[in-house]
């Protein structure tokens, strides 16, 4: 009885302890959303040292979203660029009802699918991004090799798909965001957002069902799956 | 292996490999340089700069076009709207109030030399005034102008549902409920005159701080945060407790107390403002609103120079109808029509362009140097596009 006691006190203690360590990270996610709010409000008056601090904070989410939505690294600079410009533009516009980060999320995809539409009347000059990883190739293990050409192809893949499911797929898939916060985003319902989803893995599906070059890749991947985590999956 | 499920295993194990590319490596220098060198002006990118090259030809062109327009027309830019506005709108603009039902969300409206008027039928009538700049942040049912410069003067025509129109001029919105006041962005302060009706200022985004009540012939000064400022006149401050719930009104005149500890320190800060029209914040400089206290107005209220306007244009149709000569035809003649209004209230100067027949401009002019404006201390200069029919 005095063991179970005991162990019954314990096991309160155990439990308060972990609320007890939960405090911290909520403080310290306070303390950073209160930090972006005031970072927001001087970029709102104007302040350009908050503005480059925004800057520094979200480049790399944003460089990660533009390269995934077009797979050209060429437009990559200009893009993050032209992204910037907006967000320096319109950040007045922003009245804290969404997380700032689905908010960029929305500007970032905006200027990418305007400069999309833009690219659509002129000529472009094509990326060759197997030549690019074919001159680095002499330097690079052959797996890596390998990898940088199925990405190149996914890309490929992608920009087959529309403008909106694409953005679906690249925003729920790849930056791993909910379809609610998709839906936020593209400014669709959650129910439109799921049926592009579901309508974007079945092309890129069949893509990879018909297309010669994919069908290699796939294969290669399966090939290379067999010894992997995957291979292993499948034999239990 | 299953061979059917082998492309859904493959879009997965490709999902994952690509969610596993790390962020992409730019010059963050260079870009950031790029970026903070004129952050108002987008900085060339690589893509212009390959066009740069027929940047001289373009330039020749856009020159030779701009001189045959200035050859064509010599009349002063009455607006721009947007960045490249189409020519149907800039002579909408000439010809008459633009149809505000068309201005879609994020349209910048620039006035050029003169006035500019925009119309949402049965709804406001708003004017921007010279070189003043004005974005439509919200063209719905709550019809909102963001005020990026200079001033802009509205009238609006009352509605049963609260704050239909507002301004806002950096995070201060003045709301109203059926009236005719002036706004003006100058620097770091937003003033307001209202000349009927009421009008709201708060911050843009919480309601939680203290509101200003403005009514008919009152003013403000307020700060760009839409919380701290100084009123005159028939004016309040609405103190808000912490939870931005009870509401209680302080009058300048009616000697309340001070807030009581529950009101937040920029509800206190509001409320001795109000009181005692003192400054609020270090940022602040005695405004022209407030050195006028006791004297005439800065300029003359919007209705004064509507009744004017109306007084002239009836004035202007008599000598139109009366020393033009046509006795079957229908004629009409557009023109534009400036007066200048001196601090006592008399008409200064009157100009028409283009011009009309000598008769008629000699009878408009006798006429409306009897026209007179309610005293204020800088008078006023205003441009009206009139169409004149007989």
């Amino acid at each position: 009885m005095v063991a179970a006691l005991y162990i019954g006190q314990a096991s309160w203690l155990t439990n308060l302890d972990p609320d007890r360590r939960q405090e911290r990270p909520v403080r310290a996610k306070l303390a950073a959303v209160t930090e972006l709010t005031e970072l927001i409000e001087r970029c709102k008056a104007g302040d350009g040292l908050a503005f480059r601090e925004v800057f520094r904070n979200h480049r790399a989410d944003v460089a990660r979203l533009v390269l995934r939505m077009t797979g050209r690294p060429g437009d990559l600079e200009d893009l993050v660029q032209d992204v910037f410009l907006q967000v320096y533009r319109s950040i007045k516009d922003f009245r804290g009802q969404s997380r700032f980060s689905t908010w960029l999320y929305r500007v970032t995809v905006n200027v990418v699918l305007m400069q999309r539409r833009a690219a659509k009347s002129r000529p472009v000059l094509q990326e060759m991004p197997d030549e690019g990883v074919g001159n680095d190739a002499r330097d690079l293990p052959d797996d890596q090799v390998a990898r940088g050409r199925r990405v190149a192809a996914f890309y490929r893949l992608l920009d087959r798909l529309s403008d909106k499911k694409r953005a679906v797929f690249v925003l729920h898939e790849l930056e791993g965001l909910s379809p609610a916060e998709v839906a936020k985003v593209v400014s669709a319902p959650v129910l439109t957002v799921r049926t592009r989803l579901f309508y974007a893995r079945r092309e890129l599906l069949e893509m990879l069902r018909e297309e010669p070059a994919l069908k290699v890749v796939a294969k290669e991947m399966m090939a290379e799956a067999g010894a992997g985590p995957l291979g292993e999956t499948e034999s239990t | 292996m299953n061979g059917e499920h082998e492309p859904e295993e493959a879009l997965d194990r490709l999902v994952s490999e690509l969610r596993a590319e790390s962020a992409p490596k730019l010059d963050w220098q260079r870009l950031e340089a790029r970026l903070m060198r004129e952050p108002y002006a987008k900085p060339p990118s690589i893509r212009e700069r390959v066009f740069r090259g027929l940047r001289v030809p373009a330039m020749v062109l856009v020159a030779t076009g701009a001189l045959a327009l200035i050859v064509v027309r010599r009349r002063p830019v009455p607006a721009r709207l947007g960045a490249a506005p189409s020519k149907s709108l800039m002579a909408r603009v000439a010809s008459g109030p633009l149809d505000g039902n068309k201005l879609a969300l994020g349209t910048h409206v620039t006035a050029g030399n003169q006035n500019v008027v925009i119309e949402h039928a049965g709804r406001a009538r708003w004017t921007l005034e010279p070189h003043a700049t004005a974005v439509v942040a919200n063209s719905g049912e709550d019809l909102t102008l963001r005020l990026e410069s200079g001033a802009l003067s509205a009238i609006v025509v009352p509605s049963s549902k609260p704050e239909t129109f507002a301004v806002e001029a950096g995070n201060t919105r003045v709301a109203v409920h059926g009236t005719a006041f002036r706004v003006e962005r100058s620097g770091e302060r937003v003033l307001v005159q209202v000349s009927e009706g009421t009008v709201a200022v708060e911050p843009t985004q919480a309601h939680s701080d203290p509101s200003f009540l403005l009514r008919r012939d009152s003013r403000g000064n307020f700060g760009l945060d839409g919380r701290s400022g100084s009123i005159e006149g028939n004016a309040s401050v609405i103190l808000r407790d912490t939870r931005g719930q009870s509401r209680r009104e302080i009058m300048p005149s009616d000697g309340a107390r001070l807030p009581t500890p529950r009101l937040s320190s920029h509800s206190a800060l509001g409320a001795r403002a109000a009181l005692n029209g003192a400054r609020v914040g270090s940022a602040h400089t005695p405004s022209t609103l407030e050195k006028a206290a006791g004297q005439p107005p800065l300029q003359p209220c919007i209705s004064d120079i509507e009744n004017g306007v109306t007084s002239a244009i009836e004035l202007l149709n008599g000598c139109f109808r009366g020393k033009t000569q046509s006795a079957s035809n229908r004629v009409s003649v557009s023109t534009g029509m400036s007066l200048s209004v001196a601090p006592d209230g008399s008409v200064r100067t009157v100009t028409f362009s283009p011009p009309l027949g000598p008769t008629v401009e000699d009878c408009a002019v006798i006429g409306l140097r009897k026209l007179v404006f309610t005293r204020s201390i800088e008078g006023v200069s205003f441009t009206r596009i009139l169409e004149l029919t007989r």
